[in-house]
Protein backbone atom coordinates (compact mmCIF):
# COMPACT_ATOMS: atom_id res chain seq x y z
CA UNK A 1 0.00 0.00 0.00
CA UNK A 2 3.29 2.38 0.05
CA UNK A 3 2.12 4.15 -2.88
CA UNK A 4 -1.41 4.66 -1.92
CA UNK A 5 -0.86 6.65 1.33
CA UNK A 6 0.63 9.84 1.83
CA UNK A 7 1.02 12.26 4.90
CA UNK A 8 -1.13 15.00 3.07
CA UNK A 9 -3.10 15.14 0.26
CA UNK A 10 -4.22 18.51 -1.08
CA UNK A 11 -7.84 18.51 -3.19
CA UNK A 12 -6.81 20.79 -6.01
CA UNK A 13 -3.83 22.22 -8.02
CA UNK A 14 -5.27 26.09 -8.07
CA UNK A 15 -2.68 28.47 -6.31
CA UNK A 16 -3.29 27.52 -3.05
CA UNK A 17 -2.68 24.20 -3.75
CA UNK A 18 0.45 24.58 -5.06
CA UNK A 19 1.35 26.65 -2.56
CA UNK A 20 0.58 24.02 0.30
CA UNK A 21 2.16 21.56 -1.90
CA UNK A 22 5.32 23.54 -2.11
CA UNK A 23 5.73 24.62 1.69
CA UNK A 24 4.94 21.12 3.24
CA UNK A 25 7.10 19.37 0.30
CA UNK A 26 9.84 21.67 1.80
CA UNK A 27 9.85 19.79 5.43
CA UNK A 28 7.22 17.34 5.54
CA UNK A 29 7.08 13.64 4.40
CA UNK A 30 5.08 12.84 1.18
CA UNK A 31 2.50 14.97 -0.04
CA UNK A 32 0.20 14.89 -3.49
CA UNK A 33 -2.13 17.55 -4.79
CA UNK A 34 -4.79 16.19 -6.83
CA UNK A 35 -6.32 17.91 -9.45
CA UNK A 36 -9.41 18.05 -11.71
CA UNK A 37 -8.56 19.82 -14.76
CA UNK A 38 -5.75 18.58 -17.13
CA UNK A 39 -3.59 21.84 -16.03
CA UNK A 40 -2.66 23.43 -12.92
CA UNK A 41 -4.27 26.92 -12.22
CA UNK A 42 -7.48 26.45 -11.01
CA UNK A 43 -9.14 30.19 -11.82
CA UNK A 44 -6.15 31.39 -12.89
CA UNK A 45 -4.77 29.73 -15.54
CA UNK A 46 -4.58 29.82 -19.37
CA UNK A 47 -5.77 27.87 -22.66
CA UNK A 48 -4.87 28.24 -26.27
CA UNK A 49 -6.91 29.76 -29.29
CA UNK A 50 -5.34 30.64 -32.60
CA UNK A 51 -2.13 30.15 -31.24
CA UNK A 52 -2.61 33.04 -28.67
CA UNK A 53 -2.31 32.27 -25.23
CA UNK A 54 -4.87 33.32 -23.35
CA UNK A 55 -4.66 33.73 -19.42
CA UNK A 56 -8.28 32.83 -17.57
CA UNK A 57 -7.93 35.20 -14.91
CA UNK A 58 -4.59 37.69 -14.55
CA UNK A 59 -5.55 41.15 -14.62
CA UNK A 60 -2.72 42.08 -12.20
CA UNK A 61 -1.37 40.97 -8.96
CA UNK A 62 -1.78 42.32 -6.05
CA UNK A 63 0.63 42.96 -2.81
CA UNK A 64 3.58 44.75 -4.66
CA UNK A 65 6.85 44.96 -2.65
CA UNK A 66 10.27 45.40 -3.73
CA UNK A 67 12.65 42.55 -2.76
CA UNK A 68 14.02 44.14 -0.45
CA UNK A 69 10.83 45.21 1.66
CA UNK A 70 11.33 42.05 4.14
CA UNK A 71 8.45 42.11 5.74
CA UNK A 72 6.09 42.54 3.15
CA UNK A 73 3.17 39.63 2.51
CA UNK A 74 4.98 39.34 -1.12
CA UNK A 75 7.85 38.64 0.01
CA UNK A 76 7.32 36.46 3.07
CA UNK A 77 5.48 34.09 0.84
CA UNK A 78 8.50 33.77 -1.38
CA UNK A 79 10.97 32.90 1.36
CA UNK A 80 7.98 30.57 2.87
CA UNK A 81 8.01 28.79 -0.59
CA UNK A 82 11.72 28.76 -0.88
CA UNK A 83 11.54 30.30 -4.21
CA UNK A 84 13.92 33.54 -5.32
CA UNK A 85 11.99 36.90 -5.05
CA UNK A 86 15.62 38.64 -6.80
CA UNK A 87 14.73 35.77 -9.75
CA UNK A 88 11.36 37.02 -10.17
CA UNK A 89 11.07 39.96 -11.90
CA UNK A 90 8.15 42.37 -11.70
CA UNK A 91 6.37 45.17 -13.20
CA UNK A 92 4.42 47.79 -11.54
CA UNK A 93 1.46 49.46 -13.25
CA UNK A 94 1.62 52.35 -14.06
CA UNK A 95 -1.37 54.07 -12.24
CA UNK A 96 -4.93 53.38 -12.16
CA UNK A 97 -8.46 54.87 -12.32
CA UNK A 98 -11.51 54.74 -10.67
CA UNK A 99 -14.05 56.82 -12.66
CA UNK A 100 -17.54 57.37 -11.42
CA UNK A 101 -20.23 58.81 -13.85
CA UNK A 102 -19.77 62.94 -14.99
CA UNK A 103 -16.33 62.12 -15.56
CA UNK A 104 -15.58 62.11 -11.62
CA UNK A 105 -12.16 60.39 -11.17
CA UNK A 106 -9.35 59.18 -8.89
CA UNK A 107 -6.25 57.99 -10.36
CA UNK A 108 -3.86 55.88 -7.78
CA UNK A 109 -0.70 53.94 -7.72
CA UNK A 110 1.39 51.72 -5.79
CA UNK A 111 2.15 54.80 -4.03
CA UNK A 112 -0.44 55.64 -1.61
CA UNK A 113 0.31 59.04 -1.92
CA UNK A 114 -1.47 59.54 -5.18
CA UNK A 115 -4.57 58.49 -4.04
CA UNK A 116 -4.21 60.73 -1.54
CA UNK A 117 -3.67 63.91 -3.71
CA UNK A 118 -6.50 63.31 -5.63
CA UNK A 119 -9.08 62.96 -2.41
CA UNK A 120 -7.79 66.14 -1.53
CA UNK A 121 -8.16 67.89 -5.45
CA UNK A 122 -11.66 66.44 -5.73
CA UNK A 123 -13.28 65.74 -2.09
CA UNK A 124 -11.27 68.35 -0.19
CA UNK A 125 -13.49 67.93 2.84
CA UNK A 126 -12.60 64.67 2.99
CA UNK A 127 -8.96 64.27 3.01
CA UNK A 128 -8.57 64.47 6.92
CA UNK A 129 -11.15 61.38 7.19
CA UNK A 130 -9.37 59.89 5.13
CA UNK A 131 -5.96 59.79 6.37
CA UNK A 132 -7.56 58.88 9.91
CA UNK A 133 -9.45 55.83 7.86
CA UNK A 134 -5.62 55.27 6.66
CA UNK A 135 -4.35 54.91 9.83
CA UNK A 136 -7.07 52.68 11.03
CA UNK A 137 -6.40 50.10 7.90
CA UNK A 138 -2.58 50.44 8.88
CA UNK A 139 -3.46 49.43 12.95
CA UNK A 140 -6.11 47.33 12.28
CA UNK A 141 -5.34 43.07 12.27
CA UNK A 142 -7.62 41.72 10.16
CA UNK A 143 -6.57 38.04 11.34
CA UNK A 144 -7.89 37.56 14.38
CA UNK A 145 -11.27 35.48 14.07
CA UNK A 146 -14.35 37.77 15.06
CA UNK A 147 -17.50 38.79 14.46
CA UNK A 148 -18.47 40.05 11.01
CA UNK A 149 -18.08 43.80 10.83
CA UNK A 150 -20.28 46.10 8.30
CA UNK A 151 -17.41 48.05 6.61
CA UNK A 152 -20.20 50.31 4.86
CA UNK A 153 -21.36 51.49 8.10
CA UNK A 154 -17.62 51.84 9.32
CA UNK A 155 -16.82 53.98 5.91
CA UNK A 156 -19.90 56.05 6.91
CA UNK A 157 -18.32 56.65 9.83
CA UNK A 158 -15.01 58.22 8.60
CA UNK A 159 -15.65 59.44 4.98
CA UNK A 160 -19.63 60.68 5.07
CA UNK A 161 -19.56 61.05 1.75
CA UNK A 162 -21.07 58.78 -0.22
CA UNK A 163 -19.40 58.89 -3.30
CA UNK A 164 -16.28 58.76 -2.31
CA UNK A 165 -17.02 55.69 -0.38
CA UNK A 166 -18.60 53.91 -2.92
CA UNK A 167 -15.33 54.95 -5.35
CA UNK A 168 -13.10 53.38 -2.86
CA UNK A 169 -14.99 50.37 -2.30
CA UNK A 170 -15.45 49.66 -5.91
CA UNK A 171 -11.77 48.30 -6.73
CA UNK A 172 -11.97 46.17 -3.30
CA UNK A 173 -14.99 44.86 -3.82
CA UNK A 174 -14.19 43.08 -7.58
CA UNK A 175 -11.46 42.06 -6.68
CA UNK A 176 -12.21 40.00 -3.96
CA UNK A 177 -15.58 40.63 -2.35
CA UNK A 178 -17.93 37.52 -1.77
CA UNK A 179 -20.86 38.98 -0.16
CA UNK A 180 -23.35 41.35 -2.14
CA UNK A 181 -23.70 44.95 -1.31
CA UNK A 182 -21.63 44.99 1.95
CA UNK A 183 -18.13 43.65 2.71
CA UNK A 184 -16.94 42.41 6.22
CA UNK A 185 -14.20 44.76 7.88
CA UNK A 186 -11.38 42.35 7.79
CA UNK A 187 -11.58 41.61 4.58
CA UNK A 188 -12.03 45.10 3.42
CA UNK A 189 -8.48 45.65 5.44
CA UNK A 190 -6.45 43.10 3.88
CA UNK A 191 -7.92 44.47 0.43
CA UNK A 192 -7.09 47.87 1.22
CA UNK A 193 -3.56 47.08 2.21
CA UNK A 194 -3.37 44.89 -1.04
CA UNK A 195 -4.51 47.16 -3.75
CA UNK A 196 -4.50 50.33 -2.56
CA UNK A 197 -1.07 50.56 -0.35
CA UNK A 198 0.78 47.23 -1.79
CA UNK A 199 -0.18 47.47 -5.48
CA UNK A 200 -0.56 45.79 -8.69
CA UNK A 201 2.25 44.19 -10.48
CA UNK A 202 3.02 42.02 -12.93
CA UNK A 203 6.02 39.51 -13.93
CA UNK A 204 7.74 39.39 -16.85
CA UNK A 205 6.10 36.27 -18.70
CA UNK A 206 1.98 35.08 -18.19
CA UNK A 207 0.74 32.78 -15.48
CA UNK A 208 1.84 30.09 -17.16
CA UNK A 209 5.41 30.72 -16.65
CA UNK A 210 4.04 31.41 -12.79
CA UNK A 211 2.66 28.27 -12.58
CA UNK A 212 5.70 26.22 -14.37
CA UNK A 213 7.60 27.88 -11.38
CA UNK A 214 5.59 26.01 -8.58
CA UNK A 215 5.26 22.89 -10.38
CA UNK A 216 8.68 22.57 -10.41
CA UNK A 217 9.32 23.73 -7.07
CA UNK A 218 6.91 21.84 -6.09
CA UNK A 219 7.92 18.83 -7.72
CA UNK A 220 12.24 19.03 -7.06
CA UNK A 221 10.61 18.89 -3.41
CA UNK A 222 9.30 15.48 -4.09
CA UNK A 223 5.94 16.36 -4.57
CA UNK A 224 3.72 14.52 -6.45
CA UNK A 225 0.71 16.01 -8.72
CA UNK A 226 -1.92 14.20 -10.67
CA UNK A 227 -4.04 15.77 -13.52
CA UNK A 228 -7.26 14.59 -14.53
CA UNK A 229 -7.82 12.87 -10.85
CA UNK A 230 -10.84 14.50 -9.31
CA UNK A 231 -12.31 13.31 -5.79
CA UNK A 232 -15.86 12.25 -5.56
CA UNK A 233 -15.23 11.65 -1.88
CA UNK A 234 -13.68 11.58 1.09
CA UNK A 235 -13.19 8.44 3.07
CA UNK A 236 -14.47 8.92 6.78
CA UNK A 237 -13.63 7.33 9.64
CA UNK A 238 -15.20 8.84 12.97
CA UNK A 239 -14.20 12.45 12.90
CA UNK A 240 -11.52 12.07 10.89
CA UNK A 241 -10.80 11.75 7.19
CA UNK A 242 -8.65 8.56 5.89
CA UNK A 243 -8.27 9.28 2.46
CA UNK A 244 -10.08 10.00 -0.88
CA UNK A 245 -12.43 8.52 -3.24
CA UNK A 246 -11.09 9.36 -6.56
CA UNK A 247 -13.70 9.71 -9.96
CA UNK A 248 -12.16 6.96 -11.32
CA UNK A 249 -13.38 4.89 -8.44
CA UNK A 250 -9.70 4.37 -7.07
CA UNK A 251 -9.40 5.47 -3.26
CA UNK A 252 -5.83 6.95 -1.58
CA UNK A 253 -5.54 7.10 1.79
CA UNK A 254 -3.48 9.96 3.76
CA UNK A 255 -2.90 10.95 7.56
CA UNK A 256 -4.06 14.98 6.65
CA UNK A 257 -6.20 16.50 3.80
CA UNK A 258 -6.05 19.84 2.83
CA UNK A 259 -9.38 21.19 0.50
CA UNK A 260 -8.80 24.22 -1.67
CA UNK A 261 -12.20 23.86 -3.53
CA UNK A 262 -14.46 25.94 -1.02
CA UNK A 263 -16.51 24.89 1.56
CA UNK A 264 -19.37 23.95 -0.26
CA UNK A 265 -17.59 21.83 -2.94
CA UNK A 266 -15.81 20.14 0.18
CA UNK A 267 -19.17 19.47 1.98
CA UNK A 268 -20.22 17.52 -1.14
CA UNK A 269 -17.59 15.11 -0.65
CA UNK A 270 -18.97 14.34 2.84
CA UNK A 271 -20.63 11.69 2.59
CA UNK A 272 -23.91 11.39 3.89
CA UNK A 273 -23.72 15.29 4.49
CA UNK A 274 -26.10 17.38 6.11
CA UNK A 275 -27.33 20.34 4.51
CA UNK A 276 -24.31 22.44 3.49
CA UNK A 277 -23.70 24.97 6.19
CA UNK A 278 -22.02 27.52 3.84
CA UNK A 279 -23.96 29.27 1.46
CA UNK A 280 -22.99 29.43 -2.15
CA UNK A 281 -21.78 32.73 -2.91
CA UNK A 282 -23.84 34.84 -5.62
CA UNK A 283 -21.00 36.91 -7.32
CA UNK A 284 -20.09 35.69 -10.42
CA UNK A 285 -18.42 37.56 -13.75
CA UNK A 286 -18.44 37.93 -17.31
CA UNK A 287 -14.86 38.40 -18.34
CA UNK A 288 -14.52 39.44 -22.01
CA UNK A 289 -10.47 39.25 -23.74
CA UNK A 290 -10.26 41.51 -27.13
CA UNK A 291 -7.15 41.13 -29.13
CA UNK A 292 -5.44 44.03 -31.08
CA UNK A 293 -2.78 44.54 -33.08
CA UNK A 294 0.81 46.39 -30.70
CA UNK A 295 -0.02 49.20 -32.23
CA UNK A 296 -2.99 50.10 -30.96
CA UNK A 297 -1.70 50.52 -27.58
CA UNK A 298 -0.64 54.00 -28.56
CA UNK A 299 -4.45 55.40 -29.34
CA UNK A 300 -6.21 53.63 -26.30
CA UNK A 301 -4.28 54.43 -23.46
CA UNK A 302 -2.23 57.00 -21.92
CA UNK A 303 -0.87 55.71 -18.81
CA UNK A 304 -3.84 53.55 -17.15
CA UNK A 305 -3.02 50.05 -16.29
CA UNK A 306 -6.62 49.25 -14.88
CA UNK A 307 -10.01 51.54 -15.06
CA UNK A 308 -12.78 50.88 -12.49
CA UNK A 309 -15.67 52.58 -13.84
CA UNK A 310 -18.95 53.00 -12.49
CA UNK A 311 -21.72 55.14 -14.85
CA UNK A 312 -24.01 56.03 -11.73
CA UNK A 313 -22.36 57.37 -8.34
CA UNK A 314 -24.84 54.83 -6.39
CA UNK A 315 -22.78 51.71 -7.23
CA UNK A 316 -24.61 48.34 -5.67
CA UNK A 317 -22.32 45.14 -5.77
CA UNK A 318 -24.49 42.70 -6.40
CA UNK A 319 -25.84 39.58 -8.75
CA UNK A 320 -27.64 42.41 -11.50
CA UNK A 321 -31.31 41.09 -12.22
CA UNK A 322 -29.90 40.78 -16.31
CA UNK A 323 -27.23 38.15 -17.55
CA UNK A 324 -25.23 41.38 -17.26
CA UNK A 325 -24.46 44.51 -15.62
CA UNK A 326 -22.61 46.60 -17.68
CA UNK A 327 -23.24 49.72 -15.84
CA UNK A 328 -20.04 48.93 -13.83
CA UNK A 329 -17.12 46.83 -14.07
CA UNK A 330 -13.12 46.85 -14.91
CA UNK A 331 -11.25 47.88 -18.28
CA UNK A 332 -7.61 46.18 -17.65
CA UNK A 333 -4.76 46.31 -19.87
CA UNK A 334 -2.38 43.57 -19.11
CA UNK A 335 0.84 44.73 -21.64
CA UNK A 336 0.39 48.38 -19.84
CA UNK A 337 3.08 47.97 -17.15
CA UNK A 338 6.19 49.72 -16.08
CA UNK A 339 8.87 48.16 -18.51
CA UNK A 340 6.98 44.77 -19.96
CA UNK A 341 8.90 43.83 -22.05
CA UNK A 342 6.93 44.44 -25.88
CA UNK A 343 4.09 41.95 -26.56
CA UNK A 344 3.40 41.53 -30.39
CA UNK A 345 -0.37 42.06 -29.17
CA UNK A 346 -2.42 44.56 -27.10
CA UNK A 347 -4.91 43.07 -24.90
CA UNK A 348 -7.92 44.65 -23.57
CA UNK A 349 -10.19 42.69 -20.54
CA UNK A 350 -13.45 43.23 -19.52
CA UNK A 351 -15.11 42.34 -16.76
CA UNK A 352 -18.84 42.82 -15.59
CA UNK A 353 -20.72 41.19 -12.45
CA UNK A 354 -23.49 38.51 -13.98
CA UNK A 355 -26.22 36.45 -13.23
CA UNK A 356 -25.71 32.98 -13.32
CA UNK A 357 -28.90 31.18 -13.06
CA UNK A 358 -29.78 33.30 -16.37
CA UNK A 359 -26.53 31.82 -18.23
CA UNK A 360 -27.32 28.86 -16.53
CA UNK A 361 -31.08 27.76 -17.16
CA UNK A 362 -30.69 28.06 -21.13
CA UNK A 363 -30.25 25.98 -23.98
CA UNK A 364 -26.71 25.79 -26.29
CA UNK A 365 -28.43 28.06 -28.38
CA UNK A 366 -29.53 30.91 -26.51
CA UNK A 367 -26.70 30.67 -24.52
CA UNK A 368 -24.63 31.37 -27.94
CA UNK A 369 -26.81 33.92 -28.89
CA UNK A 370 -26.95 35.36 -24.93
CA UNK A 371 -22.81 35.79 -25.34
CA UNK A 372 -23.14 37.79 -28.56
CA UNK A 373 -26.04 40.51 -27.42
CA UNK A 374 -24.02 41.09 -24.02
CA UNK A 375 -20.54 41.18 -25.51
CA UNK A 376 -21.97 43.74 -27.92
CA UNK A 377 -23.41 45.74 -24.78
CA UNK A 378 -20.42 45.72 -22.70
CA UNK A 379 -18.80 47.28 -25.56
CA UNK A 380 -21.12 49.78 -26.04
CA UNK A 381 -20.13 50.98 -22.78
CA UNK A 382 -16.66 50.31 -22.86
CA UNK A 383 -15.78 52.24 -25.78
CA UNK A 384 -17.47 55.17 -24.24
CA UNK A 385 -15.15 55.29 -21.85
CA UNK A 386 -11.95 54.48 -23.87
CA UNK A 387 -12.77 55.06 -27.49
CA UNK A 388 -13.36 52.62 -30.67
CA UNK A 389 -11.33 49.72 -30.60
CA UNK A 390 -13.70 47.30 -31.61
CA UNK A 391 -12.68 47.72 -35.53
CA UNK A 392 -9.04 46.62 -34.68
CA UNK A 393 -9.65 43.21 -33.07
CA UNK A 394 -8.16 40.74 -34.57
CA UNK A 395 -9.17 37.57 -31.75
CA UNK A 396 -11.59 37.99 -29.04
CA UNK A 397 -13.10 35.40 -26.28
CA UNK A 398 -15.49 35.57 -23.93
CA UNK A 399 -16.34 33.35 -20.63
CA UNK A 400 -19.42 33.50 -18.26
CA UNK A 401 -20.07 32.38 -14.68
CA UNK A 402 -21.13 28.80 -16.98
CA UNK A 403 -17.57 28.58 -18.11
CA UNK A 404 -15.95 29.01 -14.57
CA UNK A 405 -17.94 26.59 -12.79
CA UNK A 406 -17.43 24.04 -15.25
CA UNK A 407 -13.69 24.75 -15.53
CA UNK A 408 -13.11 24.96 -11.83
CA UNK A 409 -15.92 23.38 -10.16
CA UNK A 410 -16.54 26.81 -8.26
CA UNK A 411 -20.13 26.42 -7.99
CA UNK A 412 -22.35 28.70 -9.83
CA UNK A 413 -19.36 30.60 -11.16
CA UNK A 414 -18.64 31.96 -7.54
CA UNK A 415 -15.32 33.52 -8.40
CA UNK A 416 -14.55 34.61 -4.63
CA UNK A 417 -16.57 31.72 -3.27
CA UNK A 418 -18.75 31.62 -0.27
CA UNK A 419 -19.52 34.44 2.07
CA UNK A 420 -18.94 32.69 5.00
CA UNK A 421 -15.30 31.91 5.11
CA UNK A 422 -13.64 29.63 7.33
CA UNK A 423 -11.04 32.08 8.84
CA UNK A 424 -8.70 28.96 10.79
CA UNK A 425 -9.21 26.73 7.93
CA UNK A 426 -10.78 23.88 10.58
CA UNK A 427 -14.05 21.91 9.27
CA UNK A 428 -15.76 19.36 11.53
CA UNK A 429 -13.14 16.71 10.71
CA UNK A 430 -10.16 16.82 13.41
CA UNK A 431 -7.66 16.56 10.30
CA UNK A 432 -9.49 18.16 7.66
CA UNK A 433 -8.72 21.87 6.54
CA UNK A 434 -9.86 24.35 4.38
CA UNK A 435 -7.53 27.09 2.66
CA UNK A 436 -7.53 29.14 -0.25
CA UNK A 437 -10.85 31.30 -1.49
CA UNK A 438 -13.01 30.24 1.05
CA UNK A 439 -10.51 30.24 3.71
CA UNK A 440 -10.70 34.17 3.33
CA UNK A 441 -7.66 35.46 1.23
CA UNK A 442 -8.43 36.07 -2.43
CA UNK A 443 -6.54 36.80 -5.61
CA UNK A 444 -3.38 35.44 -6.40
CA UNK A 445 -0.97 36.28 -3.71
CA UNK A 446 -3.53 35.91 -1.25
CA UNK A 447 -4.76 32.31 -1.95
CA UNK A 448 -1.03 31.54 -2.17
CA UNK A 449 -0.35 33.00 1.40
CA UNK A 450 -3.41 31.12 2.35
CA UNK A 451 -2.29 27.68 1.42
CA UNK A 452 1.04 28.35 3.15
CA UNK A 453 -0.66 29.27 6.14
CA UNK A 454 -3.02 26.08 6.42
CA UNK A 455 0.12 23.79 6.15
CA UNK A 456 1.60 26.09 8.98
CA UNK A 457 -0.73 26.20 11.28
CA UNK A 458 -2.19 23.04 10.73
CA UNK A 459 -0.15 20.25 9.44
CA UNK A 460 3.65 21.04 9.88
CA UNK A 461 3.18 22.30 13.58
CA UNK A 462 1.65 19.04 14.44
CA UNK A 463 4.43 16.61 13.38
CA UNK B 1 29.92 16.07 12.90
CA UNK B 2 32.77 18.85 13.93
CA UNK B 3 31.88 22.16 14.86
CA UNK B 4 33.28 23.52 11.68
CA UNK B 5 30.94 21.09 9.84
CA UNK B 6 28.05 22.18 12.15
CA UNK B 7 28.76 25.60 11.70
CA UNK B 8 28.34 24.90 7.96
CA UNK B 9 25.39 23.38 7.60
CA UNK B 10 24.26 26.33 10.28
CA UNK B 11 25.02 28.52 7.43
CA UNK B 12 23.89 26.66 4.49
CA UNK B 13 20.41 26.29 6.03
CA UNK B 14 20.18 30.13 6.16
CA UNK B 15 21.71 30.85 2.90
CA UNK B 16 18.69 28.32 1.26
CA UNK B 17 16.06 30.46 3.45
CA UNK B 18 17.37 33.79 2.96
CA UNK B 19 18.68 34.78 -0.47
CA UNK B 20 20.00 38.13 1.10
CA UNK B 21 21.99 36.88 4.11
CA UNK B 22 25.36 38.31 3.88
CA UNK B 23 27.85 36.02 5.93
CA UNK B 24 30.10 37.80 5.53
CA UNK B 25 31.48 39.25 8.42
CA UNK B 26 28.68 37.54 10.62
CA UNK B 27 30.29 37.88 14.33
CA UNK B 28 29.40 34.66 15.68
CA UNK B 29 28.49 35.74 19.37
CA UNK B 30 26.05 38.34 18.38
CA UNK B 31 22.64 37.11 17.57
CA UNK B 32 22.03 36.08 14.40
CA UNK B 33 18.59 37.93 14.25
CA UNK B 34 20.04 41.43 15.00
CA UNK B 35 22.81 41.08 11.97
CA UNK B 36 20.40 38.94 9.17
CA UNK B 37 17.12 40.53 9.49
CA UNK B 38 15.54 37.03 10.19
CA UNK B 39 12.56 37.25 11.80
CA UNK B 40 10.45 34.84 13.95
CA UNK B 41 9.11 32.69 10.94
CA UNK B 42 12.52 32.56 8.91
CA UNK B 43 13.89 30.90 12.62
CA UNK B 44 11.18 28.43 12.40
CA UNK B 45 12.24 26.98 9.25
CA UNK B 46 15.84 26.71 10.48
CA UNK B 47 14.18 24.82 13.02
CA UNK B 48 12.11 22.90 10.44
CA UNK B 49 15.12 22.21 8.23
CA UNK B 50 17.30 20.85 11.39
CA UNK B 51 14.04 18.33 12.09
CA UNK B 52 13.97 17.34 8.47
CA UNK B 53 17.95 16.63 7.38
CA UNK B 54 18.38 15.18 11.00
CA UNK B 55 15.48 14.08 12.69
CA UNK B 56 16.14 16.27 15.25
CA UNK B 57 13.43 17.80 17.66
CA UNK B 58 13.99 20.46 18.95
CA UNK B 59 11.53 21.81 21.96
CA UNK B 60 10.16 25.68 21.91
CA UNK B 61 11.51 26.15 25.21
CA UNK B 62 15.29 25.06 23.08
CA UNK B 63 15.03 27.79 20.51
CA UNK B 64 16.75 30.59 22.67
CA UNK B 65 19.62 28.52 22.84
CA UNK B 66 20.09 28.68 18.81
CA UNK B 67 20.47 32.62 18.55
CA UNK B 68 23.85 32.84 17.83
CA UNK B 69 25.75 31.22 15.62
CA UNK B 70 28.40 29.83 18.71
CA UNK B 71 25.51 28.67 20.26
CA UNK B 72 23.58 27.10 17.91
CA UNK B 73 27.04 25.09 17.85
CA UNK B 74 27.23 24.35 21.21
CA UNK B 75 23.87 23.15 21.15
CA UNK B 76 23.92 20.98 18.14
CA UNK B 77 27.00 19.67 18.85
CA UNK B 78 25.89 17.12 21.10
CA UNK B 79 22.82 16.44 19.56
CA UNK B 80 24.88 15.68 16.22
CA UNK B 81 27.84 14.00 17.19
CA UNK B 82 27.32 10.43 16.07
CA UNK B 83 26.63 11.79 12.60
C1 LIG C 1 -11.92 36.15 -14.48
C2 LIG C 1 -11.05 36.19 -13.27
C3 LIG C 1 -10.08 37.17 -13.15
C4 LIG C 1 -9.25 37.19 -12.01
N1 LIG C 1 -8.27 38.11 -11.98
C5 LIG C 1 -7.40 38.12 -10.96
C6 LIG C 1 -6.31 39.02 -10.97
O1 LIG C 1 -6.11 39.79 -11.91
N2 LIG C 1 -5.45 39.01 -9.90
C7 LIG C 1 -5.64 38.18 -8.85
O2 LIG C 1 -4.83 38.21 -7.93
N3 LIG C 1 -6.66 37.30 -8.81
C8 LIG C 1 -7.54 37.26 -9.85
N4 LIG C 1 -8.59 36.37 -9.83
C9 LIG C 1 -8.84 35.59 -8.59
C10 LIG C 1 -7.87 34.43 -8.44
O3 LIG C 1 -7.79 33.75 -9.66
C11 LIG C 1 -8.36 33.47 -7.37
O4 LIG C 1 -8.63 34.18 -6.18
C12 LIG C 1 -7.34 32.38 -7.03
O5 LIG C 1 -6.79 31.85 -8.20
C13 LIG C 1 -8.01 31.31 -6.20
O6 LIG C 1 -7.18 30.18 -6.02
P1 LIG C 1 -7.66 28.93 -5.18
O7 LIG C 1 -6.53 27.98 -5.18
O8 LIG C 1 -8.21 29.36 -3.88
O9 LIG C 1 -8.92 28.30 -5.94
P2 LIG C 1 -9.07 27.65 -7.39
O10 LIG C 1 -8.25 28.36 -8.37
O11 LIG C 1 -10.52 27.57 -7.62
O12 LIG C 1 -8.47 26.18 -7.22
C14 LIG C 1 -9.24 25.05 -6.94
C15 LIG C 1 -8.79 23.90 -7.83
O13 LIG C 1 -9.46 22.71 -7.42
C16 LIG C 1 -9.81 21.95 -8.56
N5 LIG C 1 -10.92 21.08 -8.18
C17 LIG C 1 -12.22 21.41 -7.93
N6 LIG C 1 -12.92 20.36 -7.53
C18 LIG C 1 -12.07 19.30 -7.50
C19 LIG C 1 -12.21 17.92 -7.14
N7 LIG C 1 -13.38 17.42 -6.72
N8 LIG C 1 -11.12 17.12 -7.22
C20 LIG C 1 -9.92 17.63 -7.62
N9 LIG C 1 -9.74 18.92 -7.97
C21 LIG C 1 -10.80 19.75 -7.91
C22 LIG C 1 -10.17 22.99 -9.59
O14 LIG C 1 -10.07 22.45 -10.91
C23 LIG C 1 -9.11 24.07 -9.31
O15 LIG C 1 -7.94 23.87 -10.06
C24 LIG C 1 -9.42 36.27 -10.97
C25 LIG C 1 -10.40 35.28 -11.10
C26 LIG C 1 -11.18 35.23 -12.24
C27 LIG C 1 -12.18 34.11 -12.39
Amino acid sequence: MADSHYSLIIVGGGLSGLAAGIRFARFGESVLILEKHAIPGGLNSYYYRKNFLLETGLHAMTNYAAPKERQAPLNRLFRQLNLSRKQFNTHEQFSSRILFKDQLSLDFSNDISLLRENISAIFPHSIDSFDALLKFVQEYDPFTPREWISTRQTLNDYLKDPVLINMILLPLMVYGNSEEHDMDLGQFVIMFRSIFMEGFFRPDDTIKEFLDLLIDKFKSLGGEIRYKHGVSSFIQDGDAIKGVMLDNNKELYCDAIISTIGSPGTEKLLVGSPQSKHPVGQMSFVESIYILPHECKKTIVNDQTIIFYSLADDFDYCRPKHPIDSQWGVICFPENFKGLPPADHFQIRTTHAANYDLWKNVSRQEYKQMKGKYAQESRGVIEEIIGNFYQNVVYEDSFTPVTIEKFTGKECGAVYGSPLKVKDGRTAFNNLFVAGTDQGYLGIIGSMLSGVTVVNQHILSAG
Amino acid sequence: MTRDEIKDVVLEIIADIDEDAEMEGLNPDEPLRDQLDLDSMDFLDIVMELRKRYKLQIPEEDYPELATLTSCVNYLEPKLQNL
